[in-house]
């Protein structure tokens, strides 16, 4: 196998865990203070800029938000949506690059110039939303899942990835007798595991963190996803108190930092668990091997 | 020829999915034309108000004599809680059975009120009371213009309480000389300094009265200890980043020096602001401020959001805003001594004053005096009958006993009252999901005269404060004005002002180059700007 | 190209699904034949094709926008023509060309030292063989792209202000001097690339792992018994590996070069650094508040477009100049 020493080698190793290990640490201190903070003191956020570990160990900012059905019903809508909407991504998604992976297929290259075309050019905010009122999506689940079914971005790498997949492996399959159908079904999707379990990713993390589509499409507050919740009271946090006095007369000051740094946290932690469960899926490097041996 | 061939195909079938395109274009058309037509027979209003003056008076007449059956009436409104009212919590039933109608809440979170508002012109679909929060936002002047909403200025003067509303606020929230909507009143006197009690105290200093005091407090913030902690860690006042119009304390503090609030009248002619010698001299005083070390050296980057954190910490003793903050200073600075086990509950760190005196006597920047209008959709309120109902609806709401059921609930319920004031239940959630927000439908015409909640010394002393300073209120003569010019280039006319003069106070520039800037404000649109500005005043004062 | 296949491309894109049978039952030329032989393709096809027809093709009339002064109220049929108005002033615009050199300059500087930060990540990461550290480094670099930039915004105020900031301490402490981080211009683009790179290179590795994932094991132990070191091996098995996943990603990429992420810059932005950060994003969103956002900010947009779909094509073009297989 790979492992053989050399003296290079090693050094590089070394230099190699050691550059990741602070990347890493660089790359989470950050949500460590977010997270410290969600349960420190408003007082304490007002006096130190940075910290990991507060003073003054509170949960109240959690104790606020949980205090209603309000986020518990949101992050219910949010779990609903990123599931069904992925699952949807991934039908039309796999389906079509699996069609204009095929070079021979007549057309391909000019559906391929709509794709590239709606990727550059849109209709904007308005026009979209008349059509999903026109089909009578408004104050429904699927105005917030079918507008974004194919991200032409995720489509055309995916369409690469199918491209790449020798061909000789579906030629083998075809002398037996299968059609395109059972061919994208028992060959192509199982050889691509890697890339279905990154797009369930970038598909996922698009809804969940997907507020603006429930905004302009959802009416009705209790099928608010979390994020149109979150993002409410982050942005009430970064108003200046006068203005926020100006807008409401009783209001007696902005939402506590503590509980914007809650609500991030409650926000991200669910979406990040998602990874670590597919990553196992990235080490699927050997299938490819195998079915050709 | 083959490429040809294939663009001709690639033609073909673009104009294909034209014709599919143009099929459901034609669709969508008519629907927002259902949305046009209303403001189509709106168009012509002549004929309207003269059969709607009759029905108004009829309508008025029934309204006193039989009960009606309740209006409907749906109302979009901002919220900014996690929690809203639903239409049936105890206190809208309440409301609908005092004011006689069925209420039904469109609730928006605020943080995309303006998105929210632009898709629900273009849907065509409005509800019966609609807030507009910028009643220059341009969406909503090109919807007036077109006739799309009731002008309600000549009517609320048929009202007991909408006919108090003041002349000031009026103006300022009109278009083209009118109403379109009744404005949300706000304190008019609102801005002023707030500054470190404590501090003052420790270093013997009387409040200051006239500029120099105001800079002498300043130099002794930073410079005498105010904390007594034996460190050179305080300096005087906090600034925050200034963006396109908006100067933080500048705005406030210019006017002490006799500059006009961005548009000053010499010999009947509209001058912008920074032509004045007045507010150059502003800006020296600035300068100075800055280079000796008396403001926060990185205002230029410092996040409004953050504004008391130094004051609160005890690193500043100056924030020169809106007056009311210095009720939010103080409760900070008690939080945060009560953690450290130091608070003393009965004394006020914090107090607040209109400003000091320059050569020009005391003078105050006024806010607009209103936060966003309340308006009525032709194509929701058909007829001027049903206006008058919806009128008569935000009239009533500026009943004391009105105001305060929808700023504290039901007594008993959602509050108690203590020696004449309100103290709310402690459970917040009850409160979120049932009362708080319900107040944004309020007009406060001709002001809150609701139940308050417990006063500390200095919220009596602010609203006393901010009722004292409208009489020192300096108006800007050109508020009303719709510009197109600047609808245009307002951006980046404000930037090159907002840049020069950020540059000169830091040092990076110096006066001439300053006044360049002026110059190429002129160059860049600024002379059209002036045009228009003063054609549009001339109008208005003939 | 294939010209064969392109005369019927139109018909066969838009009509895919009927075209089969018929031409079964026509049973004639071998162009027809080709396509009922490709039918289940075609079935493949259709519910993708009918997504980007309804709901991006459908809502394309909205780019007319931008020769109207469009208003909500009025909709697109009694909204006024106003032909270029809305470019003309665009492009005349004394502030355009800095605008247009900034936002390019970013976007440059951004291909340069971003673009290639997750594949350089991903290579190292693929050269881990513990597993567990490899997870847990995966795992954690990720994180970043949840944080809002907001946060990451206060957070660089909090470590770079001149006033107490972290950094500038440090400077300070050991070398006697500070630096404007935050307002001086020269600092503005590496700021603003390092945020980026900070929050999105991790979440960038994920598609060139998934890249590494399809790489032939049987290759690297040929490799290693034709006496290959490890860099070898990574030139010559391991980047070949990936090389078409970052042609692809670098082609789409110029599709958006004058979009330079509107919520960072705004969030950066202030009058002692305009003169580099101001963008095309950050200008659209101001004069959208006194103008009246949508046609307006649909001619810029429309521009932006153009700009990238020529880019686009121009990269594709060249990618397959050099053989590489390009996004068609």
């Amino acid at each position: 196998m790979r492992h053989y020493r050399t003296i290079p080698g090693t050094i590089f190793d070394i230099c190699n865990y050691l550059f990741l290990s602070l990347f890493a640490l660089a790359a989470v201190l950050p949500f460590l203070y977010v997270f410290a903070g969600s349960f420190a003191s408003d007082t304490e956020l007002t006096r130190r800029a940075f910290f990991l570990i507060p003073e003054r160990f509170t949960t109240a900012a959690y104790a606020y938000i949980f205090s209603t059905d309000t986020i518990v019903r949101s992050i219910g809508v949010s779990i609903y949506v990123t599931t069904v909407g992925t699952l949807i991504n991934l039908f039309f998604t796999v389906t079509m690059a699996y069609a204009l992976s095929k070079r021979h297929l007549a057309g391909r290259n000019f559906v391929l110039n709509l794709v590239v075309f709606s990727m550059l050019f849109g209709g904007g905010m308005i026009p979209t939303y008349l059509v999903v009122r026109e089909l009578h999506l408004l104050d429904t689940y699927w105005a917030l899942m079918l507008p974004g079914a194919i991200s032409a971005f995720n489509l055309i790498i995916v369409k690469n990835f199918f491209q790449e997949i020798p061909a000789e492996l579906e030629d083998a399959a075809k002398i037996d007798g299968c059609h395109d159908l059972a061919l994208l079904w028992r060959i192509v999707l199982p050889l691509s595991m890697p890339v279905l379990a990154t797009f369930t990713l970038f598909y996922a993390v698009g809804h969940w963190n997907n507020y603006y589509s429930a905004l302009l499409y959802i009416n009705e507050p209790s099928k608010w996803p979390l994020q149109v919740i979150l993002r409410q009271i982050v942005m009430l946090s970064q108003m200046a108190a006068g203005d926020l006095n100006a807008m409401d007369p009783n209001f007696e000051k902005p939402p506590d930092q503590s509980i914007k740094l809650a609500v991030i946290v409650v926000g991200t932690i669910p979406i990040l668990i998602v990874y670590p469960f597919l990553q196992k899926h990235f080490a699927k490097g050997v299938l490819l091997g195998s079915v050709k041996g | 020829m083959r490429k040809a061939k294939r663009w001709a195909a690639i033609l073909t079938a673009l104009l294909l999915v034209l014709g599919l395109l143009s099929a459901c274009g034609g669709g969508q058309a008519g629907n927002s034309g259902s949305g046009g037509d209303a403001g189509g027979s709106g168009g012509n209003p002549e004929s309207r108000t003269e059969s709607g003056a009759s029905n108004a008076g009829n309508g008025g007449d029934a309204n006193a004599s039989e009960p009606e059956p309740p209006m409907e009436i749906s109302i979009m409104l901002p919220i900014f809680k996690t929690n809203y009212p639903s239409d049936d919590s105890p206190v809208v039933q309440e409301i609908n059975k005092r004011a006689n109608v069925k209420l039904h809440f469109e609730w928006v979170p605020n943080s995309s009120y303006t998105d929210k508002f632009n898709i629900t012109l273009a849907s065509g679909k409005l509800p019966t009371i609609i807030y507009v929060p910028d009643v220059k936002n341009p969406n909503f002047v090109n919807a007036v213009r077109a006739g799309a909403f009731w002008e309600v200025g000549e009517k609320m003067k048929n009202y007991p309480y909408l006919s108090l509303a003041n002349p000031v606020i009026m103006q300022n929230s009109s278009i083209d000389g009118k109403n379109y909507g009744v404005y949300r009143g706000r304190a008019l006197g609102r801005n002023g300094i707030n500054y470190r009690k404590d501090w003052l105290e420790n270093l013997g200093l009387e409040p200051p009265k006239t500029i120099d005091d105001f800079y002498n407090m300043l130099k002794a913030f930073k410079e005498q200890d105010p904390d007594g902690n034996g460190k050179d860690d305080t300096y005087g006042m906090v600034l925050v980043k200034w963006t396109g119009q908006w100067a933080s304390g500048f705005d406030i503090i210019k006017l002490w020096f006799g500059a006009p609030n961005k548009w000053g009248v010499v010999d009947g002619k509209l001058v912008p602001e920074h032509e004045t010698p007045e507010y150059l001299e502003a800006l020296r005083f600035m300068k100075k401020l800055y280079d000796e070390g008396l403001i926060n050296q990185d205002f230029a980057v410092f996040d409004s959001a953050k504004w008391n954190d130094p004051v609160v910490n005890g690193q500043a003793g100056v924030i020169v805003d809106v007056t009311d903050n210095a009720a939010r200073l103080d409760d900070a600075i008690h939080r945060m001594l009560a953690e450290q086990g130091k608070d003393q509950p009965d004394v006020h760190f914090v107090d607040n004053m209109i400003g000091v005196v320059g050569d020009h006597g005391l003078r105050a920047l006024p806010t607009s005096g209103f936060a966003g209008l309340l308006a009525i959709p032709k194509s929701s309120v058909k007829t001027e009958e049903e206006l008058d109902r919806v009128l008569a609806f935000l009239d009533k709401m500026n009943e004391p006993e009105m105001q305060t059921l929808a700023n504290f609930g039901i007594e008993g319920v959602h509050y108690t009252v203590e020696d004449g004031y309100a103290v709310r239940i402690s459970d917040t959630v009850k409160l979120e999901s049932e009362v708080e927000g319900l107040n944004q439908m309020l007009p406060f015409i001709p002001e809150d005269q609701g139940l308050k909640v417990k006063q500390t010394p200095l919220r009596i002393k602010t609203e006393e404060l901010q009722k004292e300073a409208e009489q020192y209120v300096v108006p800007n003569p050109a508020e009303p004005f719709i510009s197109t010019v600047y609808s245009q280039k307002g951006q980046q006319l404000d930037n090159i002002i907002n840049d020069a003069r950020i540059k000169y106070i830091v040092g990076q520039i110096g006066e001439e180059e300053l006044l360049k800037a002026f110059e190429t404000w002129r160059r860049s649109g600024g002379d059209d700007l002036v045009k228009e500005m003063n054609e549009l005043y001339a109008a208005a004062n003939r | 190209m294939k010209p064969t296949a392109t005369s019927t491309a139109a018909a066969a894109g838009a009509d895919a699904t009927v075209a089969g049978p018929a031409a079964a039952r026509m049973g004639g030329s071998t162009k027809w034949g080709r396509l009922w032989k490709n039918r289940w393709l075609y079935v493949l096809l259709a519910p993708g094709l009918l997504y980007f027809l309804i709901f991006k093709y459908v809502p394309m009339w909205g780019v007319l926008l931008a020769f109207q002064n469009f208003s909500p109220y009025h909709g697109f049929w009694k909204s006024e023509w106003v032909g270029f108005e809305h470019f003309r002033v665009f492009f005349t615009n004394p502030e355009f060309f800095m605008l247009l050199r900034n936002s390019l300059i970013l976007s440059f500087y951004n291909l340069i030292f971003f673009f290639p930060a997750p594949i350089i990540l991903a290579l190292l990461l693929n050269e881990v063989r513990i597993a567990l550290f490899k997870r847990t480094i995966q795992t954690l670099v990720y994180v970043p792209h949840f944080i809002s930039m907001v946060i990451v915004a206060s957070l660089t105020y909090v470590f770079l202000t001149t006033e107490g900031g972290i950094v500038n301490e440090l400077l300070d402490h050991y070398f006697g001097f500070k630096i404007s981080f935050l307002t001086d211009p020269a600092w503005f683009r590496p700021i603003i690339i390092l945020q980026t790179i900070w929050k999105e290179c991790g979440f960038g590795t994920i598609i060139f792992l998934a890249a590494l994932a399809s790489v032939d094991v049987e290759q690297y132990e040929a490799a290693i018994i034709d006496g290959a070191n490890r860099w070898q091996q990574m030139w010559h098995i391991t980047l070949p590996a990936i090389r078409s996943t970052i042609v692809i990603l670098l082609i789409l990429r110029m599709g958006d070069v004058l979009d330079n992420g509107f919520e960072q810059i705004y969030l950066m932005l202030n009058p002692l650094n305009r003169e580099v950060a101001e963008v095309f994003d950050t200008y659209v969103y101001f004069m959208g508040i006194t103008q009246g956002a949508f046609s307006y900010s649909t001619a810029v947009g429309l521009f932006k477009s153009v700009v990238g779909i020529i880019l686009v094509t121009l990269a594709n073009w060249t990618a397959k100049k050099f053989g590489q297989s390009g996004i068609y």
